[in-house]
Order: structure tokens, then C-alpha cells, then sequence
């Protein structure tokens, strides 16, 4: 037994070096190969310069994640670094010790490339910093313009809601699936509802009702904006069985071009050529992008956006190689090759300067010139009310749900969530 | 008599004795295979029944400690949900089918397929491969097939000349969409069960009652069911319970659509509790369906004891 002992523990010993590396785990969402691929090259080039570091790159699928990351973090097996949308998502997870705070080893470089919207974004009401931002996303409306061609409609005249709508039916009586939507997911729906917010409420009406203030999301601009999206839900303008048709089916949908218009994240660019039958998608000069439309006496300004600051969270026992590594990786150098590739929209100082793709050009433009770039309803919310602005999302696409009742309901979460 | 009596008397003293021994010889293999299924149980059933039970008093989003205790709240706000009730609905149409279509059809299959033959052995083969597929997988193979714009379903459409719905997205239609998977999903474990139970009758019985002229519907009805008794009891047992827990297939399929209206029990528990992170409205669910699962099982084994007294 003894001499067994003696063995194993000889055999640890000469394991040592190897377990002394550092081992950084970066769990991220990232599906498209070619980004992938990216990813990966950027980390062998770390290790390669820094040997006493490995670099793991764990996958999960978009609702995947979402689903196991609270039971992940509280498990031994947790991710030293993880994709985060910000908000009350990452506020419960600051609010419940599993983060860790970084502003002791952040240099103050990294800090200043991120700008002040992107250290907000990840700086927790307690006032600590527990993530460093990484990029910002817009929802667009995208659209067709061979499609919008052959049913003679012009895309100017989609300016206004009630223009929009006309050009909606155009659509129907040309025999083309207007929108593509994937209703399975629900939150491709809550863009909509979110975008409708955006504009009748605004920013103050917006922050006034999430903190349940007066009638909250009951109130009289929120059930306006379900009224709004049941006039659209009205005219039957998604693909047929988009209740069944997941993002990706959808993306694929007008990825196929058999959809007119997709309102959908920047992100939708690469991931209608890779969903698409024929990966190739919509060629760039058949794509456009199109301005929400506006509506007569909204109270938001016409700049607003819609959409994301994304970055990257730190767990509890990460350690400062971890910070160490982000900062390296999320520094131009690397994030200039994810720009110019177009897979996002660094928010990186310079970063995106390089970037040749005309949309995610415009969509940068749009986020800089943005008045309030209003974070994605579902996670700025949190889970439970987000789930619900989801849920009643959906129901709004498919008539099944007056505007009174869906606005009800997201007022009812919020009090709940209060308590 | 007296030596009737003692000697009854020593005979017992004797088994005594022996059971006393027995239970010695018992202990040692008991001590060493009860604590792996013990622990295992304990630690992976027992204590998160237990863990579930305490979440549904409380309010707690499954980060930090629990403290917020809401006594039965959570409890009324399942019951009062708004889609706890086609949740409930759909679980009892799931355990109606399971019962009334799937085990039937299981019977009719073991009955034609309990001969050993190669080709039969081959039907049996392809009526079981259903089962032995990952859940998560037949959804997404179904998922496609009923998929209304590149599945089968359409192109089947097409060569008959009509125009299929769009299943998974019609709130008619997906019920009995589901219900087809599963029944396609599971049959094939019924059908084995049956055909074990089949095969161990013996010949004879079978024999015997042909040459008296039985007829062969009649030979089914009389002496085949009544000797697989305790086949179909198992059977029917797990056709309830899997019926109450079915969650897998339903994800990929529908993930609870369209407007919530293919929620199992438990895919309302994953989305309104796992999901939203309110464990204690998912542990409340959680307890709810367990007392279920007990008053079926506690009511099952009363109805068939007072099957077997009569």
C-alpha cells in the first residue's frame, strides 16, 4: 500500500507543472463557425504569449445558456468569464455575491477604451465594476429591396406607422409574407412591442413604469403600444406558422428571401446567410436597413434606439488572469478583426473603424447619435418581468391577447418582483 | 396430542431459529448493497424533494440564501395562474391517451408480433427503435416533419393535392400532433412488455384450449390478457406516471406554443418557474405534482387489491 502511495504521489508531482498553468474558462454564445474560428485564433496567439495561461472557450446555445447559467455560477464548475446583456440579469447576479468585482485590477486603459456607456453598463447598483462592456447591437428593420420592387413599394414611404401598415397590406395583396418572425422564441415578438414602447413612451415613461411608478406598464402609452402591434398582428403579417418558427427559422426565412422585412438585432446580417438554404443569404445590394417607423404624438425622441451592450461578467473566483486576458482580448487588435469581419459592433475605442460593412456602419451611427439607446426590454428587466414582456409579446403577434390585458400583466410582474 | 403439540412447538422454535440465522446471513450482503441505492436515493431524489418542498414557501430567485418566506403564496399563485389550467388539462389528456390509445395499440401489436420469426423479430426491432431514441431527438425529427414550409408534412400535402396546416402553430391542431409523437414515442416499450408477458405463457394453456376449438379472438380475451394481468398493471402504471412527467418531447416541439397552449405540468414548471427564475412558484408546482404522482400510485395499488380479492 505504501509503495502505491509513494507512486501516485510521485506521479502528482510530476503533474505539477502542467496544473500550475492557469486555466481561464470564457463561456460564450458564439455559433457561427467562422467567428468561432476567430475566437480561437485569438486565444492560441495569447497562450502562445503568455505560456503560464490556457484559454477554454465553452459553448452554449443562446436559451441554453440563459437556462443554466444561475444553477452554473453556483456550481464548482462555473465559467471565470461569461457573455452578459447587462441589466437586471446581471444586477441579481451582482446582488447575490456570485461576481466579482474588477475596478482593483481593471486598468484604468481598458476602462477609458470602453467609454462611459460601457463601464455604466457593467457597473452594479452597489456600485462596483464586475464586467467590462464589449459591443453594441441595434434592432432594424431589415428589408428586401428586390422584393419591395416587385410589390412597387416604396421604401420611403415607410416612414410614418401608418405608411408602414399600407405598405404592409401591399405586401398581402402581392402574395409576400410581409415580416418574418419566429414566435417560438417570443422575444424576436417583444422587439416589437419594445420598439412601440420606445417611441409612444420614451425614455422617462419607460424607467418611470419599471420602477412601477403611477399606473406603471398599465398606463395609457403602454397599452397604446399593444393596440399598436395588434393593428399590425391584425393584417396577418408574419410568415405562416411563425408561432412554431424559432429565430433561426425566421432568419432563414428572409435569410431565403421569402420575407419582405425582418425586424431584427444587426446580428441578423451574418445569421440570415448562415440560416438561409443556401448560406449565401441576401446580397448586400439587396439589403437595406429602415428606420422604425414614427408615430404622431409619441413621447420618445426620434433617435432613440433599440437594442444591446453586451459584454463580459467575471464570476467569484476568477482570477486576475481572467481580467487580464478579457483586457487583452477585448483591446482593439482583436475586436478590429471581429468588426471588419461584421460580426458586431465593437464598443472599443477605434475598434470599429475599420469597419467596411455599410450596415454595421450605419448601425454604429445610429447607437452614437441615439439619445437613449434603450437596453433589450427582456433582460434590462429581468427574468421574471422579461419573461412576461415575452410571453405577452407573442400573444399580441398572434391576436390572442387585447392590449389592455398584455399591459396588465407586465404591470401585475413588476409589483410581483417588487415584493 | 400433548406430543403434537410440543413437537409443533419445537418445529417453530426451529424456524425461529433458523430466520434468527438467516438475518445474520442477511446483514453482511445488506450492508453491502443497500448503501449505494440508499445514498444514490437519498441524495438524489429525497433531498431535492425535500430542497423543492422548502423552496415553495419562500420567494427566492435560486441565487443567495433563502430567507423571503411567503408561506403559501406561491401555492395560490399557481393555482391561480393563468395557464396552470391548460397545463393541467393537457397532462390529463397525455394520461387519457396513453390509456386509451397507446396501451391498447401496444396489446394488439404484442399479440400479432409474439411469435418468434425473423421477420417478426425484425417488426418488433423497428417498432422499438421509437423508444430508444433520445426524447429531445424524436422531437426534433417530428419538429420537422410537421415543419410547414421545408418539412414532410407539406410534401405529403402536396401529392395528395391539399394544403396541411401548419401544425405546431395551430392551437387546434398541436394538441393531437403531440399526441401522435408520443404515442409513436412510447408504444413500442408497452409492446415489449406485453410480448415478455406473452412468452411466458406456456404453450399448453394455448394449445389446449385450441383443440378444444377456442377461438382464437376468444383465446386472446380469455387466457392470454387474464395470464399478462400483471404485465398490463405494470404497464398501465407507468403509462400514468410518464404521462404526468412528460416534459423532453415537448421543448423541442413546441417549447409550450403557440400562447402556452401545449404546456405539460411540467414544461409550465421549466417555463414559468426554471426559466423565470421563481423557484419557489417551481418548487410549489413541483410539490403539486408529486402529490399527484402519490395519490395515483396510493389509489392504483387500492383498486387492484380489491381487484384481486374479488
Amino acid at each position: 500500500m505504501k509503495r502505491i502511495a509513494l507512486a501516485a504521489m510521485l506521479g502528482l508531482m510530476a503533474l505539477a507543472p502542467v496544473q500550475a498553468q492557469t486555466v481561464v474558462k470564457y463561456l460564450n454564445i458564439a455559433s457561427i463557425p467562422d467567428e468561432v474560428k476567430l475566437m480561437t485564433e485569438a486565444v492560441a496567439e495569447y497562450e502562445a504569449a503568455n505560456p503560464g495561461v490556457k484559454v477554454e472557450l465553452p459553448f452554449l446555445e443562446n436559451e441554453a445558456f440563459k437556462a443554466k447559467l444561475t444553477t452554473l455560477l453556483q456550481s464548482a464548475d462555473a465559467p471565470d468569464v461569461f457573455h452578459s446583456w447587462g441589466g437586471g440579469v446581471f444586477y441579481e447576479q451582482a446582488k447575490a455575491g456570485v461576481l466579482r468585482p474588477i475596478e482593483g485590477v481593471l486598468s484604468q486603459e481598458a476602462k477609458d477604451a470602453q467609454g462611459t456607456a460601457g463601464v455604466a453598463a457593467f457597473t452594479a447598483p452597489d456600485g462596483h465594476i464586475y464586467g467590462i462592456a464589449r459591443d453594441v447591437a441595434e434592432v432594424v428593420l431589415w428589408y428586401n429591396k428586390a422584393l419591395f420592387t416587385q410589390a412597387g413599394v416604396d421604401p420611403e414611404s415607410l416612414k410614418t406607422w401608418d405608411g408602414f401598415l399600407a405598405a404592409v397590406q401591399k405586401f398581402k395583396d402581392a402574395g409576400i409574407t410581409p415580416l418574418a418572425m419566429g414566435g417560438k422564441d417570443k422575444w424576436p415578438a417583444h422587439f416589437w412591442w419594445s420598439k412601440l414602447v420606445v417611441r409612444l413612451a420614451g425614455q422617462d415613461g419607460f424607467n418611470a413604469a419599471a420602477r412601477g411608478e403611477g399606473d406603471g406598464f398599465a398606463g395609457e402609452d403602454f397599452v397604446k403600444a399593444g393596440q399598436f402591434f395588434l393593428q399590425l398582428a391584425q393584417l396577418d403579417p408574419w410568415q405562416e406558422g411563425f408561432q412554431a418558427a424559432t429565430y433561426g427559422d425566421a432568419s432563414g426565412y428572409f435569410g431565403d428571401g421569402k420575407a419582405a422585412m425582418h425586424l431584427m438585432g444587426d446580428w441578423d446580417y451574418g445569421a440570415m446567410k448562415d440560416n438561409s438554404a443556401t448560406k449565401q443569404g441576401i446580397p448586400d445590394d439587396q439589403l437595406g436597413i429602415l428606420p422604425f417607423p414614427t408615430i404622431d404624438g409619441g413621447k420618445g425622441d426620434p433617435t432613440d434606439t433599440l437594442g444591446g451592450l453586451s459584454g463580459y461578467l467575471f464570476s467569484k473566483n476568477a482570477s486576475d488572469d481572467a481580467v487580464k486576458f478579457i483586457e487583452w482580448y477585448n483591446a482593439k487588435p482583436v475586436q478590429s478583426r471581429f468588426a471588419n469581419a461584421g460580426y458586431y459592433i465593437p464598443i472599443v475605442n477605434g475598434a470599429a473603424d475599420g469597419m467596411t460593412n455599410p450596415f454595421k456602419v450605419l448601425v454604429a451611427q445610429d447607437i452614437n447619435k441615439a439619445h437613449w439607446h434603450a437596453l433589450f426590454f427582456d433582460q434590462a428587466l429581468g427574468p421574471a418581468v422579461g419573461g412576461v414582456v415575452n410571453d405577452v409579446s407573442a400573444d399580441l403577434a398572434a391576436n390572442a391577447i387585447s392590449a389592455e390585458d398584455a399591459a396588465l400583466q407586465v404591470k401585475e410582474a413588476v409589483d410581483d418582483a417588487a415584493n | 396430542m400433548a406430543s403434537i403439540t410440543t413437537a409443533v412447538a419445537a418445529g417453530r422454535g426451529v424456524a425461529v431459529r433458523r430466520r434468527r440465522y438467516m438475518d445474520r446471513k442477511s446483514l453482511v450482503p445488506l450492508l453491502i448493497f443497500l448503501p449505494p441505492s440508499l445514498i444514490l436515493f437519498t441524495v438524489f431524489v429525497v433531498l431535492p424533494m425535500v430542497d423543492a418542498g422548502t423552496f415553495s414557501f419562500f420567494q427566492w430567485n435560486g441565487y443567495g440564501p433563502i430567507t423571503n418566506f411567503v408561506g403559501f403564496e406561491n401555492y395560490a399563485d399557481v393555482i391561480n395562474h393563468r395557464n396552470f389550467g391548460t397545463a393541467v388539462r393537457n397532462s390529463l389528456i397525455v394520461v387519457a391517451v396513453s390509456l386509451l390509445i397507446q396501451l391498447p395499440l401496444a396489446m394488439w401489436c404484442a399479440i400479432a408480433l409474439s411469435e418468434r420469426s425473423v421477420s417478426i423479430n425484425i417488426l418488433r426491432t423497428i417498432f422499438f427503435l421509437p423508444f430508444m431514441l433520445a426524447e429531445v431527438a424524436a422531437g426534433l425529427i417530428w419538429k420537422f416533419v410537421y415543419d410547414g414550409n421545408y418539412g414532410l408534412l407539406p410534401i405529403i400535402g402536396d401529392a395528395l393535392g391539399t394544403k396541411m396546416p401548419f401544425v405546431l402553430a395551430d392551437k387546434f391542431w398541436v394538441i393531437p400532433a403531440i399526441m401522435l409523437v408520443i404515442t409513436w414515442k412510447y408504444f413500442g416499450f408497452h409492446m415489449m412488455i406485453f410480448i415478455a408477458g406473452l412468452q411466458s405463457i406456456p404453450n399448453e394453456v394455448v394449445e389446449a384450449a385450441r383443440l378444444d376449438g377456442v377461438k382464437k379472438w376468444q383465446i386472446v380475451r380469455h387466457i392470454k390478457i387474464p395470464m399478462i394481468r400483471s404485465a398490463i398493471v405494470v404497464s398501465v402504471f407507468f403509462a400514468i406516471t410518464g404521462a404526468l412527467q412528460l416534459f423532453d418531447i415537448i421543448i423541442p416541439l413546441t417549447n409550450g406554443g403557440p400562447s402556452h397552449s401545449s404546456h405539460t405540468i411540467v414544461t409550465f414548471l421549466y417555463q414559468f418557474g426554471i426559466l423565470r427564475m421563481k423557484l419557489g412558484f417551481g418548487g410549489a408546482v413541483s410539490v403539486l405534482l408529486f402529490i399527484a404522482c402519490v395519490i395515483v400510485a396510493l389509489a392504483y395499488r387500492r383498486i387492484l387489491f380489491r381487484v384481486e380479492q374479488n
